[in-house]
């Protein structure tokens, strides 16, 4: 059972290592990282410093070497299949650096998918809220479109309405505007500004670019798959704080 | 996830991936159908020909001349001479010796060219042909050599159409002969239409064609086939002067045949028709399973990637796995479906062609093909398209997602 004040993430001693025929590459060492609920986080870090992996690793697409990873407060190394099909379904969601949309599908079909793997969302509520994700991103007009007929920033917009969909506890996002123009670049973290801002989101997002990473209240340096820096960012952070004591 | 949204998901899919689904269908289709097709079509004309040996009496055996092939002689090795011995033997009777006669029959403007046999009365029951009008060439007919003729159904059709054939006079080559009888419709037997024989007497026949040898003779055994073809081989070596006691047939200047024997080679003959065409149906399987089995190998790396997408958007392995299972049986059955309904049409079709043609040919379906085919390219289908779909299933979804082989 999850503990009451348990962070939302929590990592201890966290090590992971890729195998390829006998051969071990170590990406990340050792390491202890705390993230809690409402929390905007962004992850720096030169090409190849661990960011992908583990963002990946907290998103529940891969699991660990050695080390805790707590979701919540609960263990997560010896979860089967379907729990951890469970959370993917219905606490975190991922928006990757290359959409990873299914091809020759509608918007709203695309948007749809992670519903239909959600286990207590009814089907009858579906539709709704799958025009409501696409509302929130500006894309209403385009819902029927096949997403290979959208621009790349479309095309994020859209993956980001698939992770809002199940109203998760956090999106992870790798960096989403690694692959588009500055102008749908802003679309798309006004966006996930907004998620933030708005719902409270827990956000946690990989970007090479400092005046993205300046969205987030806390920045996160990795080098050679260590921390190498855990700062807050105050600016942001004062503004959230002030609107916060707004409410 | 709710099993209408797994079947509703696959079916999705289906559509989506319409080109890869329909070359799936496609293989499925040639592999099932081709089978089906061939070894149906092969065994239709295995019972067509069967059937063509069967509508001889059981017991009929024919001897052939064969010298002229071996050793220099001619064909002239067979005597009339030899048939009386023949018809001596205690283990044959209805010994029926025949000269061919090869003329055309006219009548009027009306023109033939049958088999025209010069032989005894007891010939024709030795084919199971019957009277059906008039009467059947008789001793004194053939003691008189009279210029008489009896003629299948469909040779009387064809001259006298309507007409009466009885009493009326037909020409073969330079003589006329009286039309005594007409016999009923038998088919075609050994592939040979039996409505269109004419016979004339034995003795007429000689006289026509100066002929003293046979051109062959036939003749029913008592019950026991070996015996008789036994009895005539020794009789026969023993007055041509052939020393052969190991039955060597290139060694004899003749060839004594029973039906049944016949029969059991043109089975066999037949039989080997159909296994060649199974086997070329079993080649056109074997190439639309490695077809099937091709385009879900390449799809793989495609398909390894949605998996891992969808396992990062929550589904369980149960799910993608159901998924697949319904994707792929969907595909083999509607393949495997219009494979069966594709060849057994096309064999319907060959089979009325061929009926046309040659009639009485009935189509004769495989089950035993039909079954094994699907059974065949339903495992294919669902080894290939499930076998992938669970080793995807197993990766955590980030390998699938970034699967690259
Ligand atoms: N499947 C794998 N097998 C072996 N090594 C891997 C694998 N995936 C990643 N690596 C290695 O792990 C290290 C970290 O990779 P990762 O993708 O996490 O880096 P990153 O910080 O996200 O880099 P970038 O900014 O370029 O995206 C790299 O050195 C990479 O070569
Ligand atoms: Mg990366």
């Amino acid at each position: 059972m999850p503990k009451n004040n348990a962070p939302l993430i929590q990592t201890v001693k966290l090590c992971k290592s890729y195998f390829n025929d006998e051969l071990e590459t170590p990406v990340l060492f050792d390491m202890d990282l705390t993230i809690n609920e409402g929390e905007f986080v962004s992850i720096m870090g030169p090409s190849g410093s661990g960011k992908s992996t583990l963002m990946h690793i907290l998103g529940f697409l891969d699991g660990p070497t050695s080390g805790k990873f707590l979701f919540k407060g609960e263990q997560t190394m010896q979860m089967n299949d379907d729990e951890l099909a469970r959370i993917r379904a219905t606490r975190v969601s991922f928006v990757f650096q290359a959409f990873n949309l299914l091809p020759r599908t509608t918007v709203l079909d695309n948007v749809m998918l992670p519903l239909l793997y959600h286990p207590s969302i009814p089907a009858s509520e579906r539709r709704d809220r799958s025009l409501n994700a696409i509302e929130s991103v500006g894309l209403t007009d385009r819902a029927d479109f096949f997403t290979n007929q959208l621009s790349g920033g479309q095309q994020q917009r859209v993956a980001i309405a698939r992770s809002l969909v199940t109203d998760p506890d956090i999106i992870f996002a790798d960096e989403p505007t690694g692959n588009l123009d500055s102008t749908s670049g802003n679309q798309v973290m006004e966006v996930l500004q907004k998620m933030h801002t708005d719902d409270n989101r827990t956000i946690i997002l990989v970007t090479h670019e400092h005046e993205t990473a300046m969205h987030a209240e806390r920045i996160i340096h990795l080098t050679d798959g260590r921390i190498d820096s855990d700062t807050t960012n105050f600016k942001r952070a004062r503004a959230s704080k002030a609107k916060s004591l707004n409410k | 996830m709710l099993l209408s949204d797994t079947i509703q998901t696959a079916y999705k899919a289906i559509i989506v991936h319409r080109m890869r689904s329909l070359l799936t269908m496609l293989g499925i289709i040639i592999g099932v159908g081709s089978v089906i097709l061939m070894v149906s079509v092969g065994r239709t004309f295995e019972n067509y020909i069967l059937d063509q040996v069967e509508t001889f009496s059981n017991n009929l055996i024919e001897v052939y001349p064969t010298g002229f092939e071996k050793f220099g002689r001619t064909t002239d090795s067979l005597t009339f001479e030899d048939a009386e011995a023949i018809a001596n033997l205690t283990t044959v009777e209805n010994v029926a010796p025949v000269i061919f006669i090869r003329e055309k029959v006219q009548y009027g403007t009306e023109e033939l060219s049958p088999l025209i046999f010069g032989s005894t009365s007891v010939f024709l029951g030795n084919y199971g042909l019957k009277l059906d009008k008039g009467r059947l060439i008789d001793e004194s007919d053939e003691k008189s050599a009279r210029s008489v003729a009896v003629i299948g159904s469909e040779a009387a059709n064809t001259l006298f159409g309507n007409r009466d054939p009885i009493g009326e006079r037909i020409r073969i080559g330079s003589r006329f002969y009286t039309v005594v009888g007409v016999l009923q419709s038998l088919g075609s037997a050994l592939l040979q239409d039996m409505d269109t024989v004419v016979t004339v007497p034995f003795s007429t026949a000689r006289a026509i064609t100066g002929k003293h040898q046979l051109d062959y003779m036939s003749m029913t055994s008592k019950g026991d086939d070996d015996l008789a073809l036994a009895d005539i081989q020794s009789t026969l070596r023993q007055r041509h002067g052939i020393d052969n006691p190991e039955e060597d047939p290139d060694k004899d200047d003749f060839i004594a045949r029973s039906s049944a024997q016949a029969t059991e080679i043109i089975g066999q003959v037949t039989l080997g028709l159909t296994i060649f065409l199974g086997l070329i149906a079993g080649i056109s399987l074997l190439v639309g399973g490695i077809g099937i089995m091709n385009i879900m190998l390449v799809a793989v790396t495609e398909r390894t990637r949605e998996i891992g997408l969808r396992k990062a958007l929550g589904a369980r392995r149960k799910d993608i796995l159901l998924q697949f299972l319904i994707e792929a049986v969907t595909l083999t059955l509607i393949g495997g479906v219009i494979g069966i309904i594709g060849g057994v049409g096309f064999g319907l079709l060959i089979t009325a062609v061929a009926d046309k043609l040659l009639g009485s040919v009935s189509f004769s379906l495989s089950l035993s093909a039909l079954l094994l085919s699907f059974a065949m390219a339903m495992t294919i289908g669902l080894v290939f398209g499930l076998y992938p779909a669970k080793k995807a299933a197993n990766l955590r979804p980030i390998e699938a997602i970034r699967w690259d082989r």
